[in-house]
């Protein structure tokens, strides 16, 4: 093999053919199968709320979601300022927002269970209605979504306290932050979705 | 691996205004629905203000606005198709 033709195989197989990067495009690929699971759910749940209106929809708590809904928004901030920090070489500062990320998702989570816990109590379960399957449904893999998010984002903090990222080398902080607004993306549909319309 | 090199879009100040952004089109809409209007003048809005804030989390946060754009063509394919079924149940 020539010098050009083991060159060119370099470069395929560090991906840069492109200018693109083999982890980045398979967390891209699938984000976009992600996006095909939540789009059968909702276009099942608006199927159902635009066929059979319910006055169930009262149960919902806006005021409570809005609230969840700016943490949520807020954790997208701290998880792009922590890929800003390891940008400039700033561990501690990537660190603590990672920190503040976990805090912030396991809000939204405690916010979620109550809500849950008080449909419940309202009668309102995952067997009572066809709206209550598909609002819990749908909410419900959001919120292990969000679960697997407040893990991946622990696991990311562990490995930045072990020295893992640096300016250069930060890759694995960029891919967490691509799913974690991507969590945050499918949560500002559905609060539209849901609850809104 | 190595990552790229920041760019001047990656400041925080511009992540803290994007945030804001976010924050003030949030407060609008629950500030509409506390309102409630007719839902038939209402839903287009919100919509709207969906598609608004996602595509900013989208643009500025993923960095779709600058990254290449076949990651941008791999996330939003499944994202017009996602569209379209969801029109096709609601009509149907």
């Amino acid at each position: 093999m020539g010098y050009q033709e083991a060159a060119h195989e370099d470069t395929f197989r560090a991906g840069r053919a492109l200018g693109l990067n083999h982890l980045k495009l398979g967390m891209w690929l699938f984000l976009g199968s992600e996006v095909m699971f939540f789009g059968g759910l909702i276009a099942a749940f608006l199927h159902y709320k635009v066929n059979n209106p319910t006055p169930e929809t009262g149960l919902l708590d806006v005021g409570l979601v809005g609230l969840n809904t700016f943490v949520l928004l807020a954790s997208s901030l701290t998880v792009v300022s922590a890929l800003a920090a390891i940008e400039r070489g700033d561990t501690a500062a990537m660190n603590l927002y990672l920190l503040v990320t976990i805090g912030l998702g396991t809000a939204f989570l405690g916010g979620q269970g109550y809500e849950f816990v008080s449909l419940y109590r309202d009668g309102l379960t995952l067997s009572s209605s066809v709206f209550g399957s598909s609002f819990f449904t749908l909410t419900g893999f959001h919120g292990m979504h969000v679960l697997v998010g407040v893990l991946w984002a622990l696991s990311t903090f562990v490995r930045g306290m072990g020295g893992a990222y640096s300016r250069n080398d930060h890759l694995g902080v960029e891919v967490f932050g691509l799913y974690w607004h991507f969590v945050d993306v499918v949560w500002i549909v559905l609060f539209t979705v849901i609850y809104l319309i | 691996m190595e990552s790229p090199a920041p760019t001047a879009s990656r400041r925080p100040l511009s992540y803290a205004a994007v945030f804001l952004v976010l924050a003030v089109i949030t407060g609008i809409e629950l500030g509409v629905k506390g309102l409630g209007l007719p839902r038939a003048a209402t839903n287009v809005l919100f919509l709207l203000l969906s598609l608004g804030k996602a595509s900013l989390v989208a643009a500025f946060y993923m960095h779709l606005r600058r990254d290449n754009r076949i990651y941008t063509a791999v996330f939003v394919l499944p994202v017009i198709l996602f569209v379209v079924f969801a029109l096709a149940t609601i009509v149907i």
